[in-house]
Parts: structure tokens; C-alpha cells; sequence
């Protein structure tokens, strides 16, 4: 009996945050209504998202999400695998905890704090980076301005964010290698590729894949970061599809499509989370 | 009863104390708003209570401020005429999110803030689902708020919705217009009219009188003259950021000066009016000018251009009149002059000024309660007192009102008044319809991916945003036209 009341305060926190919202936006999915027309909602059937899909402005926002989720979560890995390497075992190196603190620094500020200070650093007129470029004898760029080179720009940002959180699951897919195949790879004399491929890899990979689905997900979702740096310009170069329905959400008030919309994102990271679970049920068979 | 001096002033001469008191009964009465005494209200229904308001503002914005900031002046004037005690609490947001921090606080029918300083094209999305008061019965029952404005536009843009009708919605908080910033120092330096007359066969202007008559084919001149990258500075500065409505005023400033239209409000139609030739080539020349701009200028919003001129990277900037008090540093003191915008050159030869106007009128929450919607009547009363007024004009507010803006002097009391003036009847709005965000997203859109080089097309650009507004329009029921049939698969 007790066990079941003391679920009851996190079920009804869950009921009202979560499940009455998303029933309410999957709800209002199926109608015409704007906030600010004054009228009440016009029930539309599938209406909005058959507008979604023939939208080629909502494919290419999604195409680019993609592109950006892709690179960004790819170098991310492949920097915060190399990190996490150069970080493993160096519990002796001086200065250890300061060069940790400060690499995970930027992954703990807020996006919106980050995309300000950066479009300082990158802006032509003030901006220290183009200072630098100047000062060795470089032309500047405007790197936000410039429509090829805006998606980099914001790429390269939200890379430098969350490497370190890559850099973190790498740690931690290291420390939960068995210190004794450690030994017995070392008394085997196994290559380092060998080393990594058939002890790190075998022990950690899970942890890594784990951490490459987080940062899918939240990759998916990046929004306020660009936002704040580009508002999705120039023109559509750094419009991603969180910006696109923050847009008609929030700005425009058009909340029946873009509650489709969003019904639309749910799915979509309702399938990364799919894949999530199911990589776990795959570590319990594999250990099992 | 016999009132005696008291004990301490017994060695004072009675005639002394007398006449000592009557001088200073007088000051009092000078110091104070005669109507105050004259006009006070002994029956007013809030006397003797103490009423909490709330006011929301743009943030970083200096008239919102300072209608922020001359509150008190009403706290001591409700407390005098009136007789009830009132304290203001203040939020603000910038331009791009006040309105969704407005919206969103109004749709569920929250009195959080009693009155709102909406931006003028905001009217229509909060007037059509009664978030606001509708002005006409409370005008209509208190004359003083009938107010005479210095041009039509003022009602047109500040208080009206649907456009061409009667019906008022707001009180214009803060007029606003585009002003020409112009760097006087370098404009007198010894040598530069010779050399500017020497390159271009033309006198260099130099007064408001030569800019008044200045065509933007010679304030082009004048920018390419003043593009000194060496010298670390360009010739011009203007608004090209996607956020808000930062590309579209200017742009649309300079489709409208020549001929060009962004849709009829009368029908909603869209197609075939912003689409145009006129407008597509108003587009390459406003493009055409990023050359004689700073580095970046392609994200140049409203803060990035008060940037730019007050460290002296730019001879000038087109900016809005109201943030001249940023744009006139103390350091820039006496090396500025504001002057009209360029003027367009028509078929007769004539020029033509048809600016995007700016400037926020004040609504009032339609669901404060009573006591309220009393007070926020009572300070509209208040603000629009000539002595408000012209308080307003002092600090660096834009007023609209016709009394205040033919007072004498008023052209002197902020450099940038004369043209303010000028300007305000050469001064448009566009929409005031409630899909007016939606509208505008796409325009900034549309236009920011041709400025930038995404597309390099312009006409492409008109056709898509001319569709995309069309849809809206139709959708939503004020446009009769559904889009054409090129509209299909448009995108940018």
C-alpha cells in the first residue's frame, strides 16, 4: 500500500506537466486555430498535417536539422572520444582538475549566454576573432553574415558546447573497463588498436552509444542557441526546424499547425528514444 | 479660533512673517499645476485608496523608459487631484518578444500588466481577440483624450484598427520616424567639399536645407565619398537584421518612395502589389548599398547601428529618431546632424519621402478590473497633459500631439526634433492585421535570404513572400484571392 501512495505525487506531477499537455497539443493538432484571430478553434481533421508535409520550407528546415545533427553529434564524438583518451589515466598530471573544470565549462553555461558572447566573438566590426585574423595579417569574415559561411559558424558553437559532455561519457565509458583485462591485455602485449578494439571498445561502447543518443536527441531540438546568434538568417542558412515551429508557435501564435508540427517532432524523437531503450535492452541480452 | 506665531517666531516683525508666508503660498501655487488645485476631484471613487499598476515596455528603449520613468510625477498628481495613492511596478522585453510576452499573457484573460506599450502593428492581433480596450466610447466621454495630433498618420498608425475605420484602440505613447544621422565633423573637415565637389561635379550638402533636397542617387555619392576603410570608417550604416521588422522599414522605406506597395488593406490582396518590378528594383538598390557599410552591416539591427556611429565607424546611419540620445554620445556631442532621409526622385522630377513610420502607442488591458481601467484612464488623462508633454519632449520622448510639437522652441529642445517633424507626415505604417507576426516572418525571410546572397534573385524574393502573405491572408479570411497557381511549390 505504501509504496503505491508514494508514487502518487511524481504520477501526478507527471499527469499534469506532461500527459495532459501532450494530449491537449495532439488535440489541438487536428484544428485550425490562431491565438490572436479572435475565433474559436475550426476542427480540421488532418488539415494541418497535410499542409506540414506539403510545405517544402518544413522539408528543408528538417534536411537541415539533419545536416546539422549529423556533423555536429559526429565531430563531437570523434573530438570527445580523443579528449576522453588523452584525459584517461592521468590522475598524476598537474593541473588536471583545472583543465577538466575548464573544458566542461562551456557544456554547463546557458545557450542563450553562449550565443551572445559568440556573436560578439564572431562579429566583423568588434568581434575579437576577426581582431585576430587582422592582427596576423588576415582579412576578416563575417562569419554569422555570410550565408556560407553562417551554418559552420554556428556548427563550430555548438561543437565547442557539447564536445565536452562527449568528453564526459567517454570517462565514464573508460572507467567501467575491468582493470583486469586492462592487465591481461597489457601482459598479452596487445597493439594499441588491438587494445582499444577488444577491451575499450568491447566495455565502453555502450556508455558511448548511450551518449551519442543523448546528443542526437538534444541536437534535434537546438533552437535557442542559433536563435540567439542568427534568428535562423541569413536568410533560411541556420533555420532549423525547432526555430521553425518556436517561429509559429511563439511568434505568430499559429497554434494548430504548429501544434502538428510539433506532433510531428514527438514522433520523430519518440523513434531516438525507441532506439535508445532498445540499445539498452541490447547491452542487458549481451551481458546476460 | 486665534491663530498666534508660534513662541520661537516671537521676535520676528508680524508684517515680515505675513508677507514671508503669502510669497511662499504663492511659489507653492506657481511651482504646482494650477488645474490641480482648480480641477480637483473630491469625489473621485478610488480617493483614499492605494492601487498597485503594472506597466509593460520595450526594453532598452528610451521613450518606453521614460514613460516608465516620469510615473511618479502621476503618483504625486493622482495623490493631489485625485486623491489615491498609486505605485507602478514595470516589465519590458525587447521589440521581438514583447509582443509574444504580451500575447501570451493576455490570451489567458491575466490582468498582469494594465497598460501595454504594443508596437503601432500589434493593434489588429490584439484588438480582434478583445485583449484591449476599444477607445471610441472612453474618447467619446472624455474630450481631453480627443486629441488633436500633429499629422493624420498619428491616428492612422498609433490608434486605429481595421485601417480606414473609426475604430481606436491605442494612445500614442511615442511618436517615431527615420532620421538621417550625419557626421558634421567630417562633413566640415578642411579640403572635403573641394575633393566631393571635384569627384562628383556636384556642392556638397551641409545644412538640413541641402539634405531636405538631397536624392538617394546623391546620398550614394556622399556614402561611396565617406567609404574609408584605411581611416576606419564607411559611409553608411542601415538595418538589414533578420530579427523583428529590422530590414523590412527601411526596405519597405524605399519601395514605398518609389510607387511601390506591400498589398491594399482594403482587400487583402498581396499578389501583384508587393511583386512588383518597381519594388524588385527598390530591393537591388538597397542591397546595392551594404558596400559603403562596415563589415557585418548585413546583421546591422538597431543596437549594432547605435554601435557603429557613437565609436565613429560609420559617417552615417539611418536610424530611428527615438534612440537619438543614444546615437548623440557625449562624445559625438556637437559633431552630429540629423537631418531627413533621402528623398526619391519621381517622373516630374520632384522627390518623394514615403518612410516607414515607427513609434508605440500605449493599450489599455481589457480585463483590469474597475478600479484599474479607472487609473490607467486617469493616466492617459495625465500623459497628455501639454506639461507631460512637453516634460516627455525634454527627457527626449517623440510626442505627437499638434500643440506640443508647433509649441516654440520645440525644434531646439533635442537635435534630432526638427526632422522628427519633418518626417512624421512623409510617414506610413503597414499592417495592422492580427497575422501581422506570420507576415512578417516570412518577409524578413524572404528578404534577409536575398541581402545576404542565399537567393540573388530579388523578384523571386517578392513572388515568394507575395504567396506565402497571400496564404496567410487567405487563411485567415481577410484576402478574397487564394494564392495563383505559380504559387505552388515556391520556396526560396
Amino acid at each position: 500500500m505504501l509504496p503505491g501512495l508514494l508514487l502518487i505525487p511524481v504520477l501526478a506531477f507527471f499527469i499534469v506537466w506532461n500527459t495532459i499537455p501532450t494530449l491537449w497539443l495532439l488535440g489541438l493538432s487536428f484544428y485550425r486555430f490562431s491565438l490572436t484571430s479572435g475565433r474559436a478553434p475550426i476542427y480540421a481533421g488532418l488539415l494541418n498535417f497535410q499542409n506540414i508535409l506539403n510545405d517544402s520550407g518544413v522539408w528543408l528546415d528538417l534536411s537541415r536539422t539533419l545536416l546539422f545533427v549529423v556533423s555536429g553529434v559526429g565531430i563531437q564524438t570523434v573530438l570527445g572520444v580523443a579528449l576522453g583518451l588523452l584525459f584517461w589515466n592521468s590522475g598524476r598530471l598537474p593541473g588536471r582538475r583545472v583543465a577538466l573544470t575548464l573544458l566542461f565549462a562551456p557544456m554547463v553555461l546557458t545557450p542563450v549566454a553562449s550565443g551572445t558572447f559568440w556573436r560578439l566573438i564572431y562579429d566583423p566590426t568588434f568581434g575579437v576573432l576577426n581582431a585576430m585574423l587582422r592582427g596576423v595579417g588576415l582579412s576578416g569574415a563575417n562569419f554569422l553574415g555570410d550565408s556560407s559561411t553562417a551554418f559552420a559558424a554556428v556548427l563550430v558553437v555548438d561543437v565547442w558546447m557539447w564536445t565536452p559532455f562527449m568528453v564526459l561519457m567517454t570517462m565514464a565509458a573508460l572507467a567501467s573497463v575491468p582493470k583486469a583485462e586492462l592487465e591481461a591485455a597489457e601482459i598479452d602485449q596487445l597493439s594499441w588498436m588491438q587494445r582499444m578494439r577488444l577491451v575499450l571498445l568491447h566495455h565502453g561502447k555502450y556508455i558511448l552509444m548511450l551518449g551519442i543518443l543523448l546528443r542526437t536527441i538534444d541536437s534535434f531540438k537546438t533552437m535557442d542557441l542559433i536563435y540567439n546568434m542568427t534568428f535562423g538568417g541569413p536568410g533560411t542558412t541556420t533555420q532549423l526546424v525547432a526555430i521553425t515551429l518556436y517561429r509559429r508557435a511563439f511568434e505568430a501564435f499559429n497554434m494548430g499547425w504548429s501544434s502538428a508540427l510539433a506532433v510531428i517532432l514527438l514522433l520523430i524523437s519518440i523513434a531516438f528514444t525507441a532506439t535508445f531503450i532498445f540499445v539498452l535492452h541490447w547491452r542487458d541480452k549481451a551481458d546476460a | 479660533m486665534t491663530i498666534r506665531p508660534p513662541t520661537d517666531l516671537a521676535g520676528v516683525n508680524r508684517r515680515t512673517l505675513l508677507t514671508g508666508t503669502a510669497a511662499l503660498a504663492a511659489a507653492a501655487g506657481l511651482a504646482y499645476p494650477r488645474h490641480v488645485f482648480s480641477q480637483t476631484e473630491k469625489n473621485h471613487p478610488l480617493a483614499g485608496k492605494s492601487i498597485r499598476m503594472a506597466i509593460l515596455g520595450i526594453a532598452g528603449w528610451l521613450p518606453s523608459k521614460l514613460g516608465v520613468d516620469m510615473s511618479p510625477d502621476f503618483a504625486k498628481y493622482a495623490k493631489a487631484r485625485y486623491g489615491y495613492d498609486v505605485s507602478f511596478s514595470f516589465a519590458d522585453a525587447p521589440f521581438g518578444q514583447l509582443f509574444q510576452k504580451a500575447a501570451t499573457s493576455l490570451a489567458t484573460r491575466s490582468a498582469e500588466y494594465n497598460i501595454i506599450i504594443s508596437d503601432s502593428q500589434w493593434l489588429g492581433a490584439l484588438a480582434t481577440p478583445k485583449w484591449i480596450v476599444p477607445l471610441n466610447d472612453i474618447i467619446a466621454k472624455n474630450k481631453e483624450l480627443d486629441i488633436e495630433w500633429f499629422a493624420p498618420v498619428v491616428r492612422q498608425a498609433y490608434q486605429t484598427f481595421p485601417d480606414g475605420t473609426a475604430n481606436r484602440y491605442g494612445f500614442p505613447q511615442e511618436g517615431d520616424t527615420i532620421a538621417l544621422f550625419i557626421r558634421k565633423d567630417l562633413l566640415d573637415a578642411p579640403g572635403e567639399a573641394d575633393a566631393f565637389k571635384a569627384r562628383y561635379n556636384m556642392e556638397m550638402p551641409k545644412t538640413w536645407e541641402d539634405f531636405e533636397k538631397l536624392s538617394i542617387e546623391d546620398y550614394t555619392k556622399l556614402a561611396e565619398f565617406f567609404t574609408r576603410p584605411d581611416k576606419g570608417y564607411h559611409g553608411a550604416a542601415m538595418q538589414y537584421s533578420r530579427e523583428y521588422d529590422f530590414i523590412s522599414c527601411p526596405l519597405l522605406s524605399f519601395m514605398r518612395s518609389q510607387g511601390g506597395d506591400v498589398w491594399d488593406p482594403k482587400t487583402g490582396q498581396v499578389q501583384g502589389i508587393l511583386d512588383t518590378a518597381s519594388n524588385a528594383r527598390a530591393m537591388e538598390q538597397y542591397k546595392a548599398m551594404l558596400k559603403y557599410q562596415p563589415p557585418g552591416a548585413i546583421n546591422y539591427g538597431i543596437a549594432e547601428i547605435v554601435d557603429v556611429f557613437a565609436q565613429g565607424k560609420a559617417f552615417s546611419a539611418w536610424q530611428w529618431a527615438a534612440v537619438g540620445k543614444a546615437m548623440i554620445t557625449p562624445a559625438m556631442q556637437g559633431k552630429v546632424l540629423v537631418v531627413p532621409p533621402p528623398g526619391f526622385k519621381q517622373a516630374d522630377g520632384s522627390l518623394k519621402r514615403d518612410y516607414i513610420i515607427g513609434g508605440q502607442p500605449w493599450v489599455l488591458n481589457a480585463f483590469n478590473d474597475d478600479a484599474h481601467a479607472r487609473v490607467a484612464l486617469d493616466f492617459m488623462k495625465w500623459w497628455y497633459l501639454p506639461e507631460t508633454q512637453m516634460e516627455f519632449a525634454k527627457r527626449g520622448g517623440n510626442p505627437c500631439d499638434k500643440a506640443t510639437l508647433s509649441a516654440e522652441g520645440f525644434d531646439d529642445l533635442q537635435p534630432w526634433y526638427r526632422t522628427y517633424k519633418y518626417m512624421l507626415p512623409r510617414s506610413s505604417d503597414f499592417w495592422h492585421d492580427p497575422k501581422y507576426s506570420e507576415m512578417l516572418a516570412v518577409q524578413q525571410e524572404a528578404f534577409t535570404a536575398y541581402a545576404t546572397g542565399q537567393i540573388n534573385d530579388p523578384a523571386h524574393a517578392l513572388a515568394y513572400v507575395a504567396c506565402k502573405q497571400q496564404d496567410i491572408l487567405f487563411d485567415s479570411g481577410t484576402a478574397s484571392k487564394q494564392p495563383s497557381g505559380a504559387c505552388a511549390g515556391i520556396r526560396l
